[in-house]
């Protein structure tokens, strides 16, 4: 009578079968089952096929009744590879729902609100944002710590990667890094990890345009000139520079300075020729440098500093400071005179033993650099790049947004706040007389953990700012007005107005008498309105940050750099965005954009209606000030409207 | 037309919410409401069950609302699904039938004093018994109860076993053997029912009861009381069916049982004598429906509220339940999984059980919070592995098999 054996393919379909047969209220109870068989079939590829096969009856059986992936058309693809890692039932459901929308790509389902063109692309933007899964790094560590339930992510990448055109993710994956590199981040970990994997790619069918880009990318990184590339270790390298005469180190230097200066990525070679050419052929590195005229006056001046500079900072684990130190050089940073010794100093500073833990990342100390290397590298990067701060993984865009602004137009106080930070442990800040440590605070926004993939410079201040700026607003909490108001000028320094408005009412947290907001905001800032008054300093605002479908996702802090009229003759404002990923979709057709509009580096900008109507708050001066009732009503009201069909859902409007 | 109809059709309570109750009840075609605590009324409504928001707290004055309002839905009957249900089903149903009395027989099912008294009292084997109401009453127990197995200085004591008078199963049991395991008791735990010791194999029994006639008996073994059981029982303890069922209907009549399912369990020695452990009269734990369901494919849901309609007719009955034991496919197994980690890392389920014919399917998942909670009674197994096989000691051998297993790290 043996209990017959049946194949896991044929029990899935069963269990479908019969949770399809149940009525929408039980379907709870055999959803399990499928989960489970979907688990065991997803083992292998034969069974990925058989999940795909049922794939179009997911739906009328019910297999995501109940749940967040119901409705196939709400999904959003930035959410994908984070269910599909976590451990539990949801991974395997996340699988179903990719199955799903694979099968309404080819065409063998149909749904009523998802095309066959938007599923492909839902599909093309996933694999894009989890190359990790499409390409799983091949080392031993990788694979012991990822699980059964990665493994089970990648087998269906391998699986959607055969079904779908690697030409549409390449396109993706090289819109993304080049997205990132123009903005100039300081951090460029994540850019390179996405070159790193996205690399094997080039060997498949992809678009010329794409490989080409891709190709210049990879060899930013890895080789970027013709005899870097011939002596790939840098040892060989390395004794080969010696051998070259002065043209041929020239058409090196050039070749590096022309990788950089497209893509803003240093390759360690680079490092390596910088250091040969601090050592035997000093003049040559401006070439090497890229600097521009100034940049060139301000090298000859400082010469011995910038080679001591690059004898401790400038290693191969550090060459992305090389183009922080060129860009440093072209502002000119180095022509203040109170500079120069306040840089010298770090050279020699004696680092508080902590803070030297959390400055040497194995690799460093694999490379024998020094604390002081890798700070003075960090201060080079962040004096060079002031919007390329970046706050990582933080809540902390505040203190991102004040070490942007220092490196700007406050370095001197942004150098004593280094050195102090880095030799003492711990900051200081005078609020309303009153002076704070920040040794003696607990808390900051942060929580107290800050994670560390962050600059040098970050990483000796933030744990610092973060806590004083939560002490100064802490202190301001029983004031009825928005604690901004008092902390901002403070916290940032004298270059901010203290003119401020922010039209949520503390007590109630309601939206209050918003259009005045709208009014204030073009007659001190649009320069049509505002009777021509230049914005001087970054002016720090506070704006809602809102998803694709312009739903508030939350609070978060910008600076605006500077407000100008585009080629097209529109007035756009352009802003530093400290999470270093500006181009963003805040839904409504509102998408920053980071370059083609007239954008510096690391600038985003967006047409100027369309950023107040996300904004919150702003400091002004009162003494600059046009005539608010001069600003047209149906451009309020154009602003209102975006607002209120936004984040203004989520508040309650005053009447 | 079919509305009206339904409308004048008697409605049937469902006390506690569970969607294998409901689904059961649905799938037979009559009218029903559920009874349950208010965070399932969206989901009611939603899906168009009829739904009644009640908390089950203790009996009170307010128990009066819930009659009326089921009242006003024409409901005429009232089906326990939970334990914390059953003096409620017995309320009810005494208002339904306007007999007060169903009412006292359902606190009996709810009091382990009484109900241990009762048996007594009808001439039922039971082991040694008394309330506590201090920790005083348990040193006093356990000395007296040692020293009528005439143990002398030094020998191990018998143990005896404490558990509250109102709680499920096994929530709130305690085996102590001396006065360090009773200095771990809370004061809130008392009173309490203390019992000697039962030694023999423990087994519980499905007894679907209409019209105080035992119309389906099914006996479950337990490998591992709490973890696995099987259903129907092995050959070895079917072969005292005979005598169980004479006991069986000692109770029902001693209880004056007369419509639905109790789920008494037994200690049988090996001699063949029965000691009554105790009594519930609802859906049992440890999956035991299902079990019924896979191994003699009917509805043990549907059992229980066709035997708890005084209406329904014998014909009815007897078209719906197969016979006993030689009806069954097969033997249908549980195995409860705990958890002995205190933190999951991952699940492992062992790719040989996998292959097991008797394996036939289990719901395990890494949990989405990894901290593993602490266990009341065994309630709150984190997982089931089913099986279903045609031989008892095979099935039991592979229970006890992985009895010990870690399915989780």
């Amino acid at each position: 009578m043996g209990v017959e054996t049946v194949s896991a393919k044929e029990k899935f379909k069963q269990g479908l079968q019969v949770l399809s047969d149940a009525k929408p209220f039980a379907k709870s109870m055999y959803q399990t089952n499928v989960f489970q068989l979907g688990i065991e079939l997803a083992e292998s590829k034969e069974g990925m096929q058989a999940i795909y096969e049922n794939a179009s009856k997911f739906d009328e059986a019910g297999v995501f009744f109940g749940g967040p992936w119901e409705d196939a058309s709400k999904l959003q693809p930035p959410l994908v590879g984070g269910s599909l890692k976590l451990k539990g039932v949801n991974s395997i459901i996340e699988l179903f729902s990719e199955m799903r929308m694979l099968a309404i790509a080819k065409g063998d389902y149909h749904h009523e609100k998802v095309s066959e063109k938007e599923a492909r692309s839902f599909l093309n933007e996933v694999l894009a944002l989890n190359l990790d899964l499409l390409f799983p790094p091949e080392t031993e560590a990788a694979r012991v710590e990822s699980g059964e339930h990665i493994e089970r992510a990648e087998r269906l990448f391998q699986y959607l990667g055969d079904e779908l055109s690697f030409n549409a993710i390449a396109g993706k994956i090289v819109g993304e890094i080049e997205r990132l590199t123009v903005q100039r981040p300081i951090m460029v970990e994540r850019i390179m990890k996405m070159i790193h994997m996205a690399k094997r790619m080039l060997e498949a069918e992809i678009d010329q345009k794409s490989k080409k880009s891709l190709s210049a990318f990879d060899k930013a990184i890895t080789f970027p000139t013709p005899v870097s590339k011939k002596y790939k270790d840098l040892r060989k390298y390395q004794s080969h520079l010696k051998e070259m005469d002065e043209p041929e180190l020239i058409e090196e230097a050039n070749a590096f300075a022309k990788s950089v200066n497209a893509t803003g990525l240093v390759s360690p070679h680079h490092a390596t020729f910088t250091r040969f050419l601090n050592r035997a052929n000093g003049d040559l590195l401006p070439l090497a440098f890229d600097l521009s005229e100034t940049g060139t006056a301000s090298f000859n001046v400082n010469k011995e500093l910038i080679h001591d500079i690059i004898q401790l900072a400038i290693h191969p684990e550090t060459s992305q400071s090389i183009y922080g130190l060129g860009r440093m050089l072209d502002r000119g940073v180095l022509t203040q005179d109170p500079i120069l010794p306040a840089i010298r100093r770090l050279l020699e500073l004696d680092i508080h033993s902590k803070v030297k833990r959390s400055l040497l990342k194995p690799e460093y100390k694999r490379g024998a650099i020094t604390a002081n290397g890798v700070l003075v590298a960090g201060t080079v990067s962040v004096l060079g790049q002031p919007l390329g701060v970046g706050q990582g993984l933080n809540p902390t865009c505040q203190s991102a947004r004040a070490i942007s602004l220092w490196a700007q137009h406050g370095i001197g106080q942004l150098l004593e706040y280094i050195a102090r930070g880095a030799r003492d442990n711990d900051i200081d800040v005078t609020f309303e007389g009153e002076v704070i440590h920040a040794s003696g605070l607990e808390e900051g926004v942060a929580g107290g953990e800050i994670h560390q993939e962050l600059d040098p410079v970050s990483i000796v201040l933030v744990p610092h700012l973060d806590k004083i700026y939560n002490e100064m607003m802490k202190r301001t909490l029983l004031r009825g007005e928005d604690g901004h108001k008092w902390a901002n000028p403070e916290f940032y320094g004298e270059w901010i107005p203290r003119g401020f408005i922010n039209f949520v009412d503390p007590l109630t947290g309601f939206v209050v008498d918003y259009p005045a907001f709208v009014r204030l905001f073009y007659a001190t800032h649009h320069p049509e309105y505002n009777e021509g008054y230049e914005m001087i300093y970054p002016n720090p605002v506070g704006i809602f940050i809102t998803n694709v479908h312009g739903k508030l996702l939350g609070l978060h802090a910008v600076s605006i750099q500077r407000i100008a009229e585009d080629e097209n003759g529109e007035y756009r404002l352009y802003f530093y965005n400290p999470n270093n990923d500006s181009g963003q979709n805040w839904g409504q057709g509102i998408e920053p954009s980071v370059s083609g509009n007239g954008e510096l580096e690391g600038e985003a900008s967006l047409p100027f209606h369309e950023f107040v109507s996300r904004m919150y708050a702003f400091h002004y001066n009162p003494y600059e000030q046009g005539d608010t009732y001069m600003v047209e009503d149906e451009l309020v009201q154009k602003v209102e409207d975006i607002a209120r069909e936004s984040w203004g859902e989520a508040y309650t409007w005053a009447e | 037309m079919g509305n009206t109809q339904t409308e004048q059709m008697n409605v049937t309570a469902l006390l506690g919410w569970s969607l294998q109750a409901i689904e059961a009840i649905d799938k037979l075609n009559r009218p029903y409401v559920v009874v349950g605590p208010p965070e399932f009324q969206d989901f009611a409504d939603k899906n168009e069950i009829q739904f009644v928001a009640w908390q089950f707290e203790r009996l009170n004055e307010r128990s009066n609302e819930l009659y009326e309002k089921l009242s006003a839905l024409n409901t005429k009957l009232a089906v326990p699904v939970y334990e914390e249900t059953v003096e409620w089903a017995g309320a009810l149903n005494a208002r339904f039938s306007d007999d007060p009395r169903i009412f006292n027989r359902s606190l009996l099912l709810r009091d382990k004093g009484l109900m241990k008294r009762k048996a007594q009292m009808s001439g039922i084997k039971v082991g040694v018994f008394e309330e506590a109401y201090s920790k005083d009453d348990v040193y006093r127990f356990l000395k007296r109860v040692n020293e009528a197995l005439i143990k002398i200085d030094g020998d191990p004591n018998d143990p005896i076993h404490v558990k509250p008078l109102n709680k499920a199963g096994t929530v709130g049991h305690r085996l102590i053997r001396d006065a360090q395991d009773i200095d771990l008791m809370n004061e809130q735990e008392f009173p309490c029912l203390m019992e000697s010791h039962l030694d023999g194999q423990e087994f519980s029994c499905e007894a679907f009861v209409h019209n105080g006639e035992v119309r389906f008996l099914n006996i479950t073994e337990y490998v591992q009381l709490g973890h696995s059981n099987f259903v129907p029982a092995s050959p070895s303890l079917e072969e005292w069916r005979p005598q169980i069922k004479k006991e069986i209907q000692k109770l029902v009549d001693a209880f004056e049982i007369k419509y639905g399912v109790i789920h008494p369990e037994y200690f049988i020695s090996p001699d063949g004598t029965l000691n009554f452990g105790e009594v519930a009269a609802r859906v049992p734990g440890g999956h035991i429906f299902e079990l019924i369901e896979r191994a003699y494919g009917f509805s043990a849901f549907q059992a229980q509220i066709l035997c708890s309609d005084p209406d329904t007719t014998d014909e009815e009955l007897e078209a719906f339940f197969p016979e006993e034991v030689t009806s069954a496919k097969g033997y249908a197994g549980s195995l409860m999984v705990y958890p002995r980690v205190k933190l999951i890392e991952k699940l492992n389920f062992p790719e040989g059980l996998k292959k097991n014919p008797y394996f036939e399917k289990h719901d395990m998942f890494i949990p989405v919070t990894s901290k593993v909670a602490e266990r009341v009674g065994f309630g709150n197994h984190y997982g089931t592995i089913f099986f279903f096989g045609k031989d008892s000691e095979h099935m039991s051998s592979i229970m006890k098999q992985y009895q010990e297993y870690d399915f989780y790290l």
